[in-house]
């Protein structure tokens, strides 16, 4: 019944949308990228652009799967900065891409409470994308995810945090109240992030 | 900003960096706890009759079974302090050893202790000193755990700062074990567990507010 919810939802993705979602992120060089870090952590400049340019790329296809499109740049960079923080605390003896992978998902957590901690009244209908976004999300984490939530919840968060309406418009479609539909986004949300960091990774 | 500008910055003008040690930083724990038991010993607090309850099964079990909790749980919480690190079997381990160890005191309960009141044996007056005792040797553990939770990189602080709490509560409690006169199993369980999970709690509240990685 929740996938069927999320069908209807959603629009069905283009095929070259579907290749491109279906898309596996790169799988890190953890060798490459973490002699590149440890040559960073001695104060290697140009070591460290490179390391940051090829992470940057990573964690954009990383965060597009996860994140409404409009939140992407924003988890980019806040965990570019989490790493330029928290460089010295990389162990060269271990590979590169599980570190990195762990302070993205952090960032994740991060980036859902900062949506659910937002006024829903921020989030007007210049956030929606149409039809691009809802079909990388169609076939992201984040929509697998959402199925793990009670119907009405994932039903008023894609239709507002993902989708861009505004909660009258949410609340009209769905026929409960606005304050039903936020209470239904703030608990989803709770319970999206409590579900991410109970796993220890989710694809 | 874009990306691209981000990055240029963070990297212009980069400067080399110390990395993070498990060992120094546990050498570091060694060493304070080292001070603080030399130093409380100093005071005169040990029990006056230690040379000879030395050999006593339940002070060794006592002692012994704090020792192996508080060696665990500081190796937990500071393996915790690294990103890619996973806290919960760590936790469920400590959690595994405390529940042995008091499975274990069971069989040096001294004779005689078992036929006495429960409220007798428990004491709450001298508990009360026993627990809050704990809680204040363990403050300057919990400190630098605290210290070092914030300079390395926990993507679970939550976690990270119950192993801290724990990790402090038992060094305390390990320390406060060389100057307890009880010696009844059942009174060592209630009391210093009550004050190891108070600075579980306390620390589980403080250190993971405002931190971000």
């Amino acid at each position: 019944m929740r996938s069927e919810l999320l069908s209807r939802l959603i629009p069905r993705s283009s095929p070259d949308a579907a290749r491109v979602s279906r898309e596996r992120p790169a799988p890190p060089a953890p060798d490459e990228w973490g002699k590149l870090m440890a040559a960073a952590q001695d104060g290697h400049g140009g070591a460290y652009r490179r390391l940051l340019a090829e992470t940057s790329a990573w964690l954009t296809r990383y965060f597009t799967r996860r994140l409404p499109a409009s939140e992407v740049d924003d988890a980019v960079q806040e965990t570019l900065m989490a790493v330029h923080r928290r460089r010295h605390t990389y162990d060269p003896r271990y590979p590169f891409g599980p570190w990195l992978a762990a302070i993205a998902k952090n960032k994740w957590v991060d980036q859902l409470r900062s949506l659910a901690r937002r006024p829903d009244d921020e989030l007007s209908e210049e956030v929606a994308v149409g039809d691009h976004e809802a079909a990388v999300v169609s076939s992201s984490v984040l929509a697998t995810l959402l199925e793990a939530l009670r119907p009405a919840q994932a039903q008023a968060i894609l239709l507002v945090k993902v989708q861009g309406y505004s909660v009258e418009e949410a609340s009209s479609r769905i026929g409960l109240s606005p304050s039903a539909v936020k209470m239904n986004i703030h608990r989803g949300l709770a319970r999206l992030t409590a579900l991410i960091e109970k796993t220890p990774d989710v694809e | 900003m874009s990306n691209d500008a981000l990055i240029a910055a963070l990297s212009s003008g980069l400067a080399p960096v110390q990395r993070r040690s498990l060992m120094r930083e546990g050498a570091l724990l060694v060493a304070l706890c080292g001070m603080e038991l030399a130093l409380f010993l100093a005071m005169g607090a040990m029990r006056p009759d230690m040379r000879h309850a030395a050999d006593s099964p339940y002070l060794m079990w006592r002692v012994g079974s704090l020792a192996l909790l508080a060696v665990t749980a500081c190796a937990v919480a500071i393996r915790s302090f690294s990103p890619a690190a996973r806290t919960r079997p760590g936790l469920i381990l400590a959690g595994g050893l405390a529940a042995a160890a008091i499975v274990a005191g069971m069989f040096v309960t001294p004779s005689g202790a078992a036929h006495r009141a429960l409220l007798d044996r428990i004491d709450p007056a001298s508990g009360m000193v026993c627990a809050t005792s704990i809680v204040v040797l363990s403050l300057p553990v919990m400190a630098l755990l605290g210290a070092l939770m914030r300079r390395a990189a926990p993507t679970q602080p939550r976690r990270s700062a119950l192993a801290a709490g724990l990790a402090a509560g038992t060094c305390g409690a390990f320390a406060f074990a060389f100057c307890c006169p009880f010696d009844d199993p059942l009174y060592a369980v209630v009391w210093y567990s009550i004050g190891c999970g108070a600075v579980t709690a306390a620390a589980r509240w403080c250190l993971p507010r405002r931190f971000r990685l």
